[in-house]
């Protein structure tokens, strides 16, 4: 085939394979840009979607109305509120497993599906056997990540621990719902899959353990579209409070939904603060690289003028190139954002538990980050091509005048007698056009800040990890009761093997109310002096309970619209159900949650009861550890047990795999930026300079004595952008761990020294690399064509 | 072409660019002597070997074949190192454009040279020698076309070279300003005894060589001593 081309497009083909190691540098940095933009937001729209749809699909309950013991008859009742579409009630309980292989005992919580249908909210997606038979008392279904994670198969009988009552289970199938898409056990934040499980059992079966026949203990409500679902739960509130209804509460509030919205929130933030600044570094790289570009190219465009080419043709030309030059970098990083964002969503599918991913990358986000670096390029092409083109084409065409170096700095740098002629020749070329040097810098200085700041969301996360588990959660082991117990317990546990430290822990269940919302949030009772759970601030300040009033987070201070000394209004929903106000002591920016503290004595005496227990926090002598969960493991009241260590282990292990490939896509991304900001800046040094260079070698210059020259004025803007991106970076990424905060838990900012060396160690690695090549192209410089002969 | 041993001894020079049928022989076999001191013009339309005559022998580039001795030195047997080396201490250049190097001054442009050289004079020296020495705290900018080349020449010249090679050096400047330019070269030539080999077009120059070699067709077609050896300010074209 043959094809013809114009002169002028053959032109381009032509300088695009002069440029091509420039281009290649080029299209990485858009390709770092799109790719992260459609990365991120394809990323974000598909697990938004994902979830809204599996809610949808698997009817997922609008409102949770837990009670002690309802009868079956309140469901029509509670139907008839108007707005309610749906109602089920089911039969939950919590119990421990032993399974053999696990030392420790394993908290689940179990669900009661209706005899012989499916559920009509929070319906199953069964993964694996079949449903349980009705006339099976034991049969089960287990979650699906648990039965994996724990080992259990098909057919395989495990003892369950059920208020009191020791059973035999068999696991008959593997489910999933749209209620534990984020699994987690009591008072953790992470899932641990081995160490906390669901099952749903037959409810005949479940209503005989726990002597709950024709009735139920919590009723799920879908809502009409229109209704206003917080009359609903009034109403709800208000018919069940005789049977023991401890506040009905929404969606919102549901554990599950409000860690998944919350760590959807988060990346959202992530998603929505790095990219569009990836985009904004990298277009103005090929804005700095283009102008300068073109503005080298100013003899062409004076000889097209002369030849009496029109302004709009050689604008087309130009624009040509810009839009050859970013076209494939866009394409990568188009190919390269979709493909990590579809195995991000695919990553996050697996971490929140998903039984299906909608990937919605979008045409519009691939249209917009398309037309937003075409139109980038575009801009800086016009402007330099504008330039040009103000001059008359004899203008242009001259060679372009010494550039007047007769300034105050060039005069100093005269005056300073310690420097040789090559240095001058360095700072002066620096000095004497401020505003390209400083771009140089701000390149380096960008590039470096975003990776400090992606690299550094590591150090938050480990700065998190160590307030968590070093600093606020120092127990070996939790245990939480399946009812509250009184100061006995106490003692019971500090006669069980291998505990040598116990301290009371109580949770009293409440309904918080200020001037802005109400919000049900247990109030944490404890005791100055407590040691195995501190209180702990974001900064690592530990605080104890104040004796009077209440110490809440700043979220919840937020949320309910309250100051210090302001009235808290506390309903309580157990025992004995008092109403008082307590005034709010203090507010900390808590690590995790938005809790609640109040002074365990004072809080008993308000609640005129005897300090009673919801569980104990145990330091334990790790070598008898064993020995503990084999007691644990049969004792009746227990009803969760968390391990510290496990929940360590489980916590790195999930960053690792879902933050952590998050993080490290972003550095790569931005580690990328970093090499092509500083490869281009020495390319074009290299081209503006080659002459004065390959004049030197003429003269007599030994090949390291020019590449001083050059590598001395790269090595100098990039160590006056290096403290500008060390600041960038710090402040982006405080910034950005700012704004991460949920009311679920708070990332601290953590950035360490060592995360910032490693950036700038990559900077002037990256530095060493163009350097060497740089170096290769000034050995090849043409001599003679220095001279200006062609013979 | 003189009695004392040579500067250059050249021998049967050939240089051919690129390959097979686009191949282009600039230079088909010089052979000549330079002489030490002397100041040599050489003529010859475009495309007629002289500059490539002049880059091999100021070691910008190889030769073919044939060879180049330089004192002692076979510069055809020269490396890039080896050339560097020689350059460095032999040869000042002076180039039709100038290339001063911008951000300097013009003491500044000739210390860039006596920095990395032997022994070589004050640059202010240098500069009085052309005819500067009002003019050496200016940039580039501030001077005039035939000051920046005065410039060049003090700079090719501040490390007492044994050996000048110019380029077109009046190429770019009216006449009056070309005479200038050549009494400084003339100068450096009497007063220094810095061998001179001068490119030009301008017949009328060949007047100031004690030596006039002619280029056609990448062969010395003529060389003839000048006997009347005329200064630049008695030349006019």
């Amino acid at each position: 085939m043959v094809v013809s081309l114009k002169p002028l497009d053959r032109k381009i083909l032509r300088d695009l394979w002069r440029i091509r190691s420039q281009a290649f540098a080029i299209s990485l940095v858009i390709a770092a840009g799109v790719g992260m933009v459609v990365m991120s937001l394809g990323m974000m729209r598909s697990l938004d979607a994902t979830r809204d749809a599996y809610y949808d699909l698997y009817r997922f309950a609008d409102i949770f109305a837990p009670a002690k013991r309802a009868p079956k008859s309140v469901l029509e009742e509670i139907k008839a509120i108007p707005g309610v579409s749906v109602v089920e009630g089911r039969i939950n309980a919590g119990a421990t497993l032993d399974i053999p292989g696990i030392a420790e005992p394993i908290t689940t919580r179990i669900h009661s599906i209706p005899s012989g249908r499916e559920p009509r909210i929070n319906a199953l997606v069964l993964r694996s056997g079949r449903w349980p038979d009705p006339k099976q008392p034991d049969e089960v279904l287990a979650s699906e990540k648990f039965a994996e994670a724990a080992r259990i198969g098909l057919g395989d009988n495990i003892d369950a621990l059920l208020y009191g009552k020791r059973q035999h289970l068999r696991i008959v199938g593997t489910a999933l719902s749209p209620e534990y898409i984020y699994a987690i056990g009591p008072g953790q934040i992470f899932p641990d899959n081995r160490r906390f499980g669901v099952l749903w059992m037959g409810e005949e079966h479940l209503a005989a353990s726990l002597d709950l026949t024709d009735a139920f203990n919590e009723a799920l409500v879908r809502v009409d579209r229109s209704a206003d679902a917080r009359d609903v739960t009034r109403k709800l509130d208000r018919l069940l409070a005789r049977y023991g209804g401890v506040s009905a509460y929404p969606r919102s509030e549901q554990i599950s939904d409000r860690f998944v919205t919350n760590e959807l929130a988060q990346l959202k933030t992530m998603t929505g603060i790095l990219p569009p600044i990836f985009l904004g570094v990298a277009a103005f790289l090929i804005n700095t690289v283009l102008s300068r570009m073109i503005d080298a190219e100013h003899e062409v465009i004076g000889l097209l003028m002369a030849f009496g080419y029109r302004g709009q043709a050689i604008m087309l030309h130009y624009a040509k190139i810009a839009v050859a030059l970013s076209v494939p970098g866009l394409l990568l990083g188009l190919a390269l954002g979709s493909w990590l964002g579809r195995g991000l969503a695919a990553m996050y599918q697996n971490f929140f538990v998903f039984p299906f991913l909608n990937y919605r990358a979008g045409l519009d986000i691939y249209a917009l980050a398309s037309l937003a670096t075409v139109a980038v390029v575009l801009l800086g092409v016009f402007q330099s091509v504008r330039r040009v083109q103000r001059m008359t084409p004899i203008e242009a065409m001259r060679p372009p005048l010494p550039p007047n170096y007769a300034g105050a700095a060039a005069r100093l740098i005269g005056r300073m007698r310690a420097l040789d002629e090559p240095t001058r020749i360095i700072l002066r070329g620096i000095l004497r056009r401020p505003i390209r040097s400083a771009l140089g810098s701000l390149g380096v200085a960008a590039a470096l800040g975003l990776y400090i700041t992606s690299a550094g969301s590591h150090d938050n996360v480990a700065r998190m990890i160590e307030i968590l588990f070093d600093q606020s959660n120092r127990a070996d082991v939790i245990v939480t009761f399946a009812e509250p117990r009184d100061q006995r317990a106490i003692f019971a546990l500090q006669r069980a093997p291998g505990v040598w430290r116990v301290e009371p822990m109580r949770i009293v269940g409440a309904k918080l109310m200020g001037p802005r919302q109400s919000k049900s949030e247990g109030l944490t009772a404890a005791t100055p002096g407590d040691d195995l759970n501190r209180l702990v601030d974001i900064d690592g300040t530990i605080t104890g309970p104040p004796p009077r009033g209440v110490l809440i987070s700043y979220g919840l201070s937020n949320e309910l619209g309250l100051s210090i000394g302001d009235p808290l209004e506390v309903q309580v929903t157990e025992g004995r159900r008092g109403h008082f106000t307590l005034p709010v002591a203090a507010i900390i920016q808590s690590a995790v949650g938005s809790p609640a503290y109040v002074d365990a004595t004072m809080i008993a005496a308000k609640m005129n009861e005897a300090p009673l227990l919801s569980g104990a926090y145990l330091g334990v002598d790790p070598a008898r550890i064993d020995e503990l969960y084999r007691y644990l493991k049969v004792t009746p009241a227990i009803a969760g047990v968390s391990l510290r260590a496990a929940a360590r282990t489980g916590l790195d292990e999930t960053i690792g795999e879902t933050m952590g490939i998050v993080t490290m896509f972003n550095t790569g991304f931005s580690a990328l930026i970093v090499f092509g900001v500083i490869y281009n800046n020495a390319r074009i040094s290299l081209a503006e300079r080659s002459r004065d260079l390959a004049s030197l070698r003429v003269l007599g210059y030994r090949r390291s004595e020019v590449s001083y020259i050059l590598l001395g004025e790269l090595a100098i803007l990039t160590i006056i952008g290096l403290p500008f991106g060390i600041a960038f970076g710090y402040l982006l990424s405080r910034w950005l761990s700012s704004s991460l905060g949920g009311d679920l838990f708070i990332v601290p900012f953590g950035l360490t020294a060592s995360t910032v060396a490693q950036a700038v160690l990559l900077v002037l690695f990256a530095a060493t690399i163009t350097a060497l090549f740089v170096r290769r192209r000034l050995d090849r410089l043409n001599l003679v064509a220095v001279l200006k002969t062609w013979d | 072409m003189a009695s004392a041993p040579p500067l250059y001894r050249i021998e049967g020079l050939t240089k051919t660019y690129g390959e097979g049928d686009t191949a282009v022989q600039a230079l088909r076999g010089v052979n000549l002597d330079v002489p030490q001191s002397a100041m040599v013009v050489l003529l010859g339309p475009s495309g007629s070997g002289k500059s490539t005559f002049l880059n091999i022998v100021g070691g910008l580039d190889q030769a073919t074949s044939g060879h180049v001795h330089f004192e002692d030195v076979e510069l055809t047997g020269l490396n890039d190192h080896g050339l560097t080396e020689y350059r460095r201490h032999h040869i000042g250049f002076v180039f039709q454009f100038y290339n001063l190097v911008a951000s300097l001054t013009a003491r500044e442009n000739v210390a860039l040279i006596t920095e990395i050289a032997d022994e070589p004079m004050d640059p202010t020296d240098a500069l009085a020698l052309v005819g500067l020495e009002n003019r050496i705290d200016h940039f580039p900018t501030q001077l005039s076309g035939g000051e920046q080349q005065r410039v060049a020449i003090a700079r090719a010249v501040a490390k007492r070279p044994k050996v000048l090679l110019c380029d077109e050096p009046t190429g770019a400047l009216d006449s009056q300003t070309g005479v200038r330019v050549l009494e400084a070269l003339d100068q450096v030539n009497r007063e220094l005894g810095t061998t001179t080999l001068l490119i030009t077009h301008n017949a009328v120059i060949a007047e100031m060589a004690d030596h006039v070699l002619r280029f056609a067709d990448g062969q010395l077609a003529d060389s003839r001593p000048n006997p009347n050896r005329r200064r630049p300010g008695d030349m006019t074209w």
